[in-house]
C-alpha cells in the first residue's frame, strides 16, 4: 500500500506542476478584453444593477435556464432510485419552539435575498438555498414532509423555474425580441418574475433532495418492466 | 420571428416540465412535445442546407458577453440524426413501458436528455457546452437507473461519477482557455488560441474529459453495464446518441480549436486508442452472452472507428480530400446512431418476448417475431458495414484514405474489426434459423411456445425497423446530400490556407 500511495502522490504532484505551469502561462500571457470590464460597462442595459444578477439572468440567462434544468434532472434522478427514507422522531418541545422561530425567519430572509439580488449580492439561488434550509430544518425536527406541499403541487413547484423561464423566452421570441431578449423597460420585472419562480423551484428541489427519494406512498417501488 | 435553434431546446424543456407536473398524462404530453421538437430540429437542418451557418444571439448580446447558438453543417447533420432517432424512441417507449410505473417516470428525464442533446449540438460557447454536458450526463444516469434494480443503479452511479469526472476535467480546460483568452465563445477562442502550454494542457484536459464520456478505450469500462442494464428505449438513446454527443464535441473542438495548434501526435494517440477499441470492443461483443451486452460492446468498437479518422484528418491539408473524409466520419457516426438505436429497440422486444436476452436461448423469440429479427439483421448489416449501408461507404473511404496516405497499419485493424462484427452479428442471426436445440437435453424450439411475443403489436416493432432501414438504405444509397450539408461546416483550416 505504501508504494501505491507514493505512486499516486508522485502522479498528483506531476499533474499539479503541469497545471500550475499552464495557468501561469495563461495569466502572464497577453490577453484580450476581460469579460468583467465589458460586463461592468453593459450592466445599465440589463435592468438590474448587481453585475452577478445581470450575468446570470440576462447576459447568460440561457446558461441559468439549463442549470435549473440540471436541478430538475437531479431531483428526478433521485426519485428514480427509490423511495424516501422514513422520517425522524418528532422533536422535543424546546427544538419545536426553536424551529417555529427559525423557519419563518428563513423564509423571510429568503424573500429578502430574492429582492435584494437586483442591486446587491443575493438572488434566486441564495434565496432558494435558504428555503431549502428551512425544509431541512423542518425535516430534522421530525416533520416527515419537510414542509413540502403534497405531491401534485410539489411536481408543479419543482418545474416552475424552468417553465416560467422558458415561457418568457418563447414569448419574447414570439413578440419579435428574440429568445430571452428582454426589452429594457420590462427587464427588471421579467427578471424578478423568473427569479421568484426559480427561488420556489430551487427551495423545493433542495428540500425534496434532502428527503432522498420519491414520496408517493402508493408506489411499490419494485419498478418491474412488463 | 421564429428562432428554430432556440426552439429545438425550449420545446423539450417545456415537455419535461409538463410531464413532471402531470404524470398521468405523461405519454400524450410527451408526444405532443416530441413532434414539434423534431420539426424544429429538421427546420434547423433545412435552413443550414439552404442558407449556410445559422447563428442565434440569445438575449441579443452577442459574443463574448452573451451566448451564441450556432448551427453549421456538422451540427445540423448530427441534430437531424439525433432527433429522428429520438422520435423513434418516443414512439416506441409508450408501448414498451405500457402498464408499468415507468411509463410516467420515463418522460421527464427523456425530454431533459433530449433538450441537452439539442443544446449540445447547437452550442457555440465553451461554458454553455459544459452546462449541456452536465444536463446530458445527469439525465442519462437517471434514465439508466429508472428501473431501480440493483445492477442498474450500481452501473449508473458509476456512470454518473465517471461523467462528473469527465465534465469537471472539461471545465478545468475551459477555465484555462478563459483565463488566457478572456472569451468563452468557441469561434473567438479559435481565432486567438496559439500553440503553447495553454493550448496543449487545455486540449489534454478537455479532450481527456470528453474521451471519458465517449467511452473510448480504455475509458470504456463504465459503458457496457450501464447500457446493458437500462430499459431498451433508454439503452438506445444512451448508446446511439449520448456517447455520440461526446464524440461530436471531441471532433468539433479538434476541428475548430485544437487541430491547428496541437499537432499530429495527439491525433495519432486518439487513432491508436480507437484501434484498440475496435478490436477489444468487437472481441468482447463476440464473447457476450446477453444480446444487450453484445450491443453495448459493439458501441465501444464502433466508437473506435470514429477515432481512427483523427490521424488521417490531421495528415490531410485543407481541401476536397479532407472534406470528403470528414463527411465519411460523420456518415459513420450517423449510420451507427440509427443502427445501434434500432438494435437496442429490437433487442428490447426480443427480451420482452423471451423474458430474458441470453443469446443462446433466443431462437424461439426471433422466430416468433420475424419483423423484429429483420430489424436486427438490417441493423447488423449496418454494424458490419456491408453494402449498401452508410457504414460501407464510410469504411471504404476510411480504408482508401489510410492507403492513400501511407498509414496502412490502420487497414488490418479495420478489416479485423469488420470480421469480428460479422461474427457477432451472425452469431445472433444464426438462432433465427435454428430448428434444433443446441444441446440434446434442451427443449425443442417452438415459436408458438413464446407467449410474450403475442403481446407485441406491429406498432411497437416498426420504429426499430424504420431506423434500421434508414441506416442501411437511406444513408447508404442517398448519402450525397450529407456532403453538401457539411460544406458549411466551420473548419478554420480551410479559411486560412
Amino acid at each position: 500500500m505504501k508504494r501505491r500511495e507514493a505512486a499516486i502522490t508522485a502522479l498528483v504532484l506531476v499533474l499539479s506542476v503541469v497545471l500550475a505551469w499552464a495557468f501561469w502561462n495563461a495569466f502572464s500571457g497577453p490577453t484580450g478584453d476581460r469579460l468583467a470590464e465589458l460586463t461592468a460597462t453593459r450592466v445599465p442595459e440589463s435592468g438590474v444593477t448587481n453585475p452577478v444578477t445581470a450575468v446570470l439572468l440576462n447576459f447568460r440567462a440561457y446558461d441559468t435556464l439549463l442549470e435549473l434544468a440540471v436541478l430538475l434532472a437531479a431531483i428526478l434522478g433521485i426519485w428514480a432510485v427509490g423511495k424516501a427514507s422514513p422520517g425522524f422522531l418528532p422533536a422535543g418541545a424546546v427544538l419545536r419552539a426553536l424551529v417555529g422561530l427559525i423557519v419563518p425567519l428563513l423564509i423571510i430572509a429568503g424573500g429578502y435575498m430574492l429582492w435584494v439580488g437586483g442591486h446587491a449580492p443575493g438572488g434566486a439561488f441564495q434565496a432558494g438555498a435558504l428555503l431549502g434550509a428551512a425544509g431541512v430544518t423542518l425535516r430534522l425536527a421530525g416533520y416527515p414532509a419537510a414542509g413540502l406541499p403534497p405531491e401534485a403541487l410539489l411536481r408543479v413547484t419543482i418545474g416552475l423555474g424552468v417553465l416560467i423561464f422558458t415561457l418568457c423566452g418563447v414569448a419574447l421570441m414570439a413578440l419579435g425580441y428574440g429568445f430571452l431578449t428582454y426589452p429594457l423597460d420590462l427587464a427588471k420585472w421579467l427578471i424578478l418574475v423568473i427569479e421568484t419562480a426559480a427561488t420556489l423551484s430551487i427551495g423545493a428541489t433542495l428540500a425534496a433532495a434532502y428527503l432522498g427519494g420519491r414520496a408517493d406512498p402508493t408506489d411499490s417501488g419494485d419498478g418491474v418492466t412488463r | 420571428m421564429i428562432d428554430w435553434l432556440a426552439l429545438s431546446v425550449a420545446l423539450p424543456l417545456l415537455g419535461a416540465v409538463a410531464t413532471v407536473a402531470l404524470p398521468r398524462f405523461a405519454v400524450p404530453l410527451g408526444l405532443a412535445a416530441a413532434l414539434p421538437t423534431v420539426w424544429a430540429a429538421l427546420m434547423v437542418m433545412v435552413l443550414v442546407a439552404d442558407q449556410g451557418v445559422q447563428v442565434s444571439a440569445l438575449g441579443g448580446w452577442g459574443a463574448p458577453l452573451g451566448i451564441l447558438l450556432r448551427a453549421d453543417g456538422l451540427a445540423a447533420a448530427l441534430l437531424g440524426m439525433a432527433n429522428l432517432v429520438a422520435l423513434a424512441v418516443s414512439l416506441y417507449a409508450p408501448g414498451y413501458f405500457r402498464g408499468s410505473v415507468l411509463e410516467a417516470r420515463f418522460w421527464p428525464l427523456w425530454m431533459l436528455l433530449w433538450a441537452a442533446l439539442n443544446g449540445l449540438f447547437l452550442a457555440g460557447d465553451l461554458f454553455n457546452l459544459y452546462v449541456t454536458l452536465e444536463l446530458l450526463g445527469l439525465a442519462a444516469a437517471g434514465l439508466g437507473a429508472l428501473t431501480g434494480q440493483r445492477a442498474a443503479v450500481e452501473a449508473n452511479l458509476r456512470y454518473l461519477l465517471v461523467g462528473l469526472l469527465g465534465s469537471m476535467t472539461y471545465l478545468l480546460g475551459v477555465s484555462l482557455i478563459y483565463t488566457a483568452l478572456g472569451t468563452l465563445d468557441l469561434e473567438q477562442a479559435a481565432r486567438e488560441l496559439r500553440a503553447g502550454p495553454v493550448a496543449w494542457v487545455s486540449f489534454a484536459l478537455m479532450t481527456g474529459g470528453l474521451i471519458l464520456k465517449s467511452a473510448l478505450f480504455p475509458m470504456h469500462f463504465w459503458l457496457p453495464p450501464a447500457h446493458a442494464n437500462a430499459p431498451a428505449p433508454v439503452s438506445a438513446a444512451l448508446s446511439a446518441l449520448v456517447v455520440k454527443a461526446a464524440f461530436y464535441l471531441v471532433l468539433r473542438l479538434w476541428l475548430e480549436l485544437f487541430g491547428p495548434v496541437v499537432g499530429a501526435s495527439a491525433a495519432l494517440l486518439l487513432g491508436l486508442l480507437g484501434a484498440a477499441a475496435v478490436i477489444w470492443g468487437a472481441w468482447r461483443a463476440l464473447r457476450a452472452e446477453r444480446l444487450k451486452l453484445l450491443a453495448a460492446y459493439s458501441t465501444v468498437a464502433q466508437l473506435g472507428y470514429l477515432f481512427l479518422f483523427f490521424p488521417l484528418l490531421a495528415e490531410l491539408p485543407a481541401g476536397t480530400a479532407r472534406t470528403e473524409l470528414l463527411g465519411a466520419a460523420v456518415l459513420l457516426a450517423l449510420t451507427h446512431g440509427f443502427a445501434k438505436a434500432s438494435l437496442f429497440l429490437c433487442a428490447g422486444l426480443l427480451q420482452k418476448a423471451a423474458g430474458h436476452d441470453r443469446i443462446d436461448e433466443l431462437s424461439a423469440a426471433t422466430q416468433a417475431l420475424p419483423v423484429v429479427t429483420l430489424g436486427v439483421a438490417l441493423a447488423g448489416v449496418a454494424l458490419i458495414g456491408l453494402p449498401p449501408s452508410g457504414t460501407f461507404t464510410a469504411k471504404w473511404m476510411l480504408l482508401t484514405a489510410a492507403i492513400d496516405l501511407g498509414q496502412w497499419p490502420w487497414v488490418p485493424v479495420i478489416m479485423a474489426g469488420t470480421l469480428l462484427a460479422a461474427a457477432y452479428v451472425f452469431r445472433v442471426l444464426g438462432h433465427a434459423f435454428a430448428s434444433a436445440p443446441r444441446h440434446g437435453d434442451a427443449p425443442p424450439i417452438d415459436p408458438r411456445g413464446c407467449p410474450g411475443a403475442n403481446a407485441i403489436g406491429l406498432a411497437l416493432q416498426l420504429p426499430g425497423l424504420m431506423l434500421a432501414l434508414v441506416a442501411v438504405l437511406a444513408l447508404g444509397m442517398t448519402a450525397e446530400p450529407l456532403w453538401d450539408l457539411l460544406a458549411s461546416t466551420t473548419d478554420p483550416s480551410e479559411a486560412a490556407p
